[in-house]
């Protein structure tokens, strides 16, 4: 197939997988501005999009990992091909639109690197190659901090609302004016959407990079181009400002209860996670940090409860995504090694399970209208605990 | 090579951060409330589980906040320096959040802009 083409494709593929990240990420920066009433849906989404915009152009830290570390080039690894690179992402955006569906806060970023592994998995096998990832990266950029972001996010989050409370408890009965939280939850979750756009904008300009590398277009090591810059921050703005309506819905109220001054210092600790993680360029998952965080928070206010099944839930979404993407993407590969005609089969596949997916989801459309009262209700439903009363008794003044 | 010290960097820094940020945020509130200006700040939107809370509900809660503002034993000029000191743990908050930000993306943005 013609090379230039292939690397259109791949690009459009790419700027797509962009686009449904940002859509499937919306909640989370904006799920506990959200559910403390801090900010209006509305207002929430369209901030998220603008700060995704400026936090793409902000660093390239992580690009630099995708685009140079995680699949050996040339000798002693699979020579990757831009097909290879497009089966991984036909992977990633199938199991992206699953559990978009399904409501699942599970890892675009994850998704992405299983598509990716499992494609070349599959390419080396073919090519009688040996063993094409360069596994030590892997591990050491992807893998451990997907596995200790959340905890470190949760443990932070935890000791910032014991923090806050303690210091703005009162125990003569007072009001403690916790509701200015509000306030600042309006700045924390504008730094969180800044944060993924540094993270998560990063992947896609990676990927756009490691393809055009691969077909010879850019030298290896080379830095990321301008219009790949711009042209993949426009991307995710777009997709968060679409979507993420159905998804908030699980991260925000299902999870645990949010109050502003923990919402606050859930939404700090999931920034100062992500961004500290970006400057060294580990490539973790924001929608898993987020998660984290908001458990971490929940656990650290007296009397709230974290519902241990919906995070289980969550949690196995985690676990499947890696080799569930991997599946596909090694599927795809398989049939896309069939030349032309595999290419073909499988953008018709992918398209048509998009668009599948997209028809079957909007027979139960969850808007920003419809869902409002949705959650109220469902409020309504739960029975919550109010706080304890502090336990130290009065202190006379 | 799995570089245990870069996690120990971002968990360290993160912590700090956050920890900063939170801890000057919440002063701030404590001593806004000191000085008798406590903050009421009703949900934009009632989206979520949160009580709905009708007019008259916000109208008592400043009351309340009112007349403890009044009972409030601080002088006029302690609850003056702890409004100056309240505005001072918002900036510092603020600030802590920029230089954050600088540390992370400074050498960065220098370099597109220059």
């Amino acid at each position: 197939m013609d090379l230039t083409l292939i690397v259109v494709l791949v690009i459009a593929l790419a700027l797509f997988f962009d686009f449904t990240n940002g859509f499937h990420d919306t909640a989370n920066a904006m799920a506990t501005p959200i559910a403390t009433g801090a900010l209006k849906p509305k207002t929430a989404v369209t901030l998220a999009a603008l700060l995704n915009l400026v936090g793409a152009f902000l660093s390239t830290e992580v690009a630099k990992t995708i685009s140079g570390g995680i699949i050996k080039e040339g000798d002693g690894g699979v020579l990757i091909t831009p097909e290879l690179i497009f089966a991984g992402l036909i992977g990633a955006i199938v199991w992206n639109m699953i559990t978009w569906l399904l409501g699942l806060p599970s890892s675009s970023s994850h998704a992405l690197f299983g598509g990716l592994i499992g494609a070349a998995l599959v390419g080396a096998w073919i090519a009688g190659a040996g063993n094409p990832i360069d596994f030590a990266v892997v591990t050491s950029k992807v893998i451990l901090p997907a596995l200790l972001a959340p905890v470190t996010a949760g443990l932070i989050a935890y000791a910032a609302t014991k923090l806050a409370y303690a210091i703005t408890r009162r125990y003569d009965g007072k009001p403690d004016g916790r509701d200015g939280f509000r306030h600042a939850q309006i700045f924390s979750s504008s730094l969180v959407a800044l944060a993924h756009g540094t993270n998560d904008a990063q992947k896609t300009m990676g990927v756009i990079t490691l393809t055009l590398v691969a077909a010879g277009l850019q030298p290896a090591g080379s830095d990321v181009y301008w219009w790949v810059i711009v042209t993949c921050a426009v991307a995710i703005a777009l997709g968060t400002y679409m979507g993420g309506w159905r998804i908030i819905k699980t991260l925000g109220t299902g999870l645990t209860d949010v109050k502003p001054a923990q919402g606050f210092a859930a939404e700090t600790a999931t920034a100062a996670t992500i961004l500290a993680s970006s400057h060294v360029g580990f490539a973790l998952s924001t929608t898993q940090v987020a998660s984290g965080s908001v458990i971490g928070s929940g656990l650290g206010r007296r009397g709230s409860k974290v519902r241990w099944r919906t995070a289980g839930r969550i949690g196995v979404g985690w676990l499947l995504t890696l080799p569930a993407a991997g599946a596909v993407g090694a599927l795809a590969a398989l049939v896309a090694h069939m030349g032309v005609g595999g290419i073909i089969i499988d953008t018709v596949v992918g398209v048509g399970v998009i668009i599948g997916i997209f028809l079957w989801s909007r027979r139960s459309e969850v808007s920003h209208h419809n869902v409002v009262s949705e959650v109220a209700d469902s409020g309504r439903a739960v029975k919550i605990k109010r706080n304890p009363k502090p336990k130290k008794k009065k202190v006379t003044s | 090579m799995i570089d245990w010290l870069a996690f120990l960097l971002v968990f360290v820094s993160a912590l700090i951060g956050t920890a900063v940020v939170v801890s000057a945020y919440s002063l701030g509130i404590r001593l806004l409330t000191a000085s008798g200006r406590t903050p009421i700040v009703t949900p934009a939107e009632f989206t979520d589980a949160i009580t709905i809370v009708t007019p008259a509900e916000i109208k008592q809660a400043e009351k309340r906040a009112k007349k403890a503002a009044k009972k409030s034993p601080l002088t006029d000029g302690q609850k003056r320096a702890a409004l100056v000191g309240a505005w001072a743990c918002f900036a510092v908050s603020g600030v802590a959040v920029l230089v954050g930000i600088y540390l992370i993306v400074g050498d960065h943005l220098i370099e597109i802009f220059s």
